[in-house]
């Protein structure tokens, strides 16, 4: 006997995590069997807790431990404008440049028909209506300078026509440390067009 | 052949690990082909702005190590198709088109398949950039990328008989070609009535340069007869549901179609 049912429990339920099969499961199962009692206590009340501790903005969708999150709740941020990011680590990136001091809204992905994510699976629909509620002035979409974030920003424009809102496009440009020499033409000329005065 | 010089077509790229993408290519050398980018989610200089969706790429790949994945070593962009970002109707129906050859060509194709292919798909790509795309552009560029998969349904001739039908004209789904009236009595079950018009125009669309394909002018009934047998025709001969077929549906503002409906 190699195993346990306990141990064929786990393998079974390790499984189901993106990226591990049969093997990787097995090895961290017997990972698991040797470690500490204080790690394992601490990572199954991690696991535990996950889901009952974060909570989803009902305002930006944001991840937090409460809902509005403490962004939506702050008096201080500006309420009339809001910057669109595709998931939370992006809004994080946002926060961290302190560039911003808005709202966000959180689309949790992009437009990506080849993965069967088309608007219904976003956001945007909650987007439109925080809009049309009024007292926005400005829309940055700040989806990824990709083919999908770019044809995402897109479909959102369309889904605001209405909206009297100033809609945005982050700038595309060339990246902190980049060089010329290495760049695609469309970078090159893209940073071309949205040069700055320097003086 | 260990190192691949080649143009190509990005049909999809997805994350892999942490730092890694995997590539799902069409080159008019080899057919399909997956690489591996590695390094391309950190490292902005290794594939600067190349590994994107539509991207027309000169790449050079290394096909060396036996029983692994090719890796991609270099990626030039030459064409970016970033019209086809800024209108929905673009974007769904060439990220239709890229989902079923991407889904349908074959790896290790012969040249001359591999050339077909990605001859398409440029050409499609080129003209989807500068249209505004309907219901009419996407039957004919689905004909056309059914073609170029070398599943090229008969409209001009009954499989039959062989005859230039005419008058009241059936299409079998199962054998792919249109019956002439003498021979459409016979077997009606997995059939569709179609006029000739309707195949006139479907056969127009097989021959005529893309650039004319949206001046080929038909009306609503030979549209839907056409999308009819487009969508029984691949469900039957190509056989997979395509996931980005709703969201076409949505931008073309058509309802989709099931087989229970037809
Ligand atoms: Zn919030
Ligand atoms: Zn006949």
């Amino acid at each position: 006997m190699h195993s346990s049912p306990a141990m064929e429990r786990l393998v079974a339920a390790l499984k189901h995590l993106p990226g591990i099969g049969e093997k990787s499961a097995t090895r961290l199962a017997y990972f698991l069997l040797g470690t500490s009692d204080s790690l394992l206590r601490e990572l199954s009340d991690a696991i535990a807790r996950l889901k009952t501790d974060t909570a989803v903005c009902e305002v930006c969708f944001n991840l937090g431990d409460r809902s509005p999150c403490p962004i939506c709740s702050d008096p201080r941020r500006d309420t009339s404008m809001i910057c669109v990011v595709e998931e939370p680590a992006d809004l994080a990136s946002v926060e961290q440049s302190g560039a911003f001091r808005g709202l966000y809204h959180v689309l949790g992905g992009t437009l990506s028909p080849i993965d069967g994510m088309g608007p219904e699976a976003l956001r945007i629909e909650e987007l439109v209506a925080r809009v049309a509620a009024g007292g926005v002035q400005e829309v940055i979409l700040a989806t990824n300078p990709n083919a999908e974030g770019d044809a995402t920003a897109h479909y959102i424009a369309d889904q605001l026509e209405k909206t009297e809102a100033r809609l945005s496009r982050i700038a595309y440009g060339m990246p902190l440390g980049g060089d010329l020499e290495y760049a695609d033409h469309v970078t090159v000329g893209r940073s071309l067009e949205n040069r700055r005065d320097i003086r | 052949m260990d190192r691949l010089v080649s143009e190509v077509i990005l049909m999809r790229a997805v994350d892999f690990g942490e730092s890694d993408r995997i590539v799902h290519l069409l080159s008019p050398e080899v057919g399909r082909l997956t690489v591996i980018a590695k390094g391309a989610r950190r490292s902005i200089k290794r594939f600067p702005g190349t590994l994107d969706l539509f991207n027309h790429l000169r790449v050079a790949v290394n096909r060396r190590r036996p029983g692994s994945m090719a890796m991609l070593e270099q990626a030039t962009l030459l064409e970016p198709f970033l019209g086809l970002r800024v209108q929905s109707a673009r974007y769904a129906l060439a990220s239709y088109l890229l989902e079923l050859m991407d889904r349908m060509a074959p790896e290790g194709a012969a040249r001359p398949d591999a050339q077909r292919l990605f001859g398409f798909v440029l050409s499609a790509l080129r003209t989807l950039e500068g249209a505004t795309p309907n219901a009419r552009l996407r039957v004919l560029l689905e004909l056309r990328a059914f073609d170029a998969l070398g599943l090229r349904p008969e409209l001009a001739r009954c499989v039959r008989c062989g005859e230039r039908p005419q008058g009241r004209v059936a299409f079998h789904v199962a054998d792919g070609g249109v019956i002439c009236g003498a021979h459409a009595g016979e077997r009606s079950e997995g059939t569709l009535p179609v006029h000739v018009g309707t195949l006139k125009v479907l056969q127009q669309g097989l021959e005529y340069d893309y650039s004319r394909l949206g001046r080929l002018a038909f009306g609503p009934q030979a549209l839907a007869e056409a999308r009819q047998l487009l969508f029984r025709f691949q469900r039957f001969h190509v056989g997979i549901e395509l996931r980005s077929e709703r969201f076409l549906d949505e931008s073309l503002g058509w309802a989709g179609l099931t087989p229970e409906s037809t």
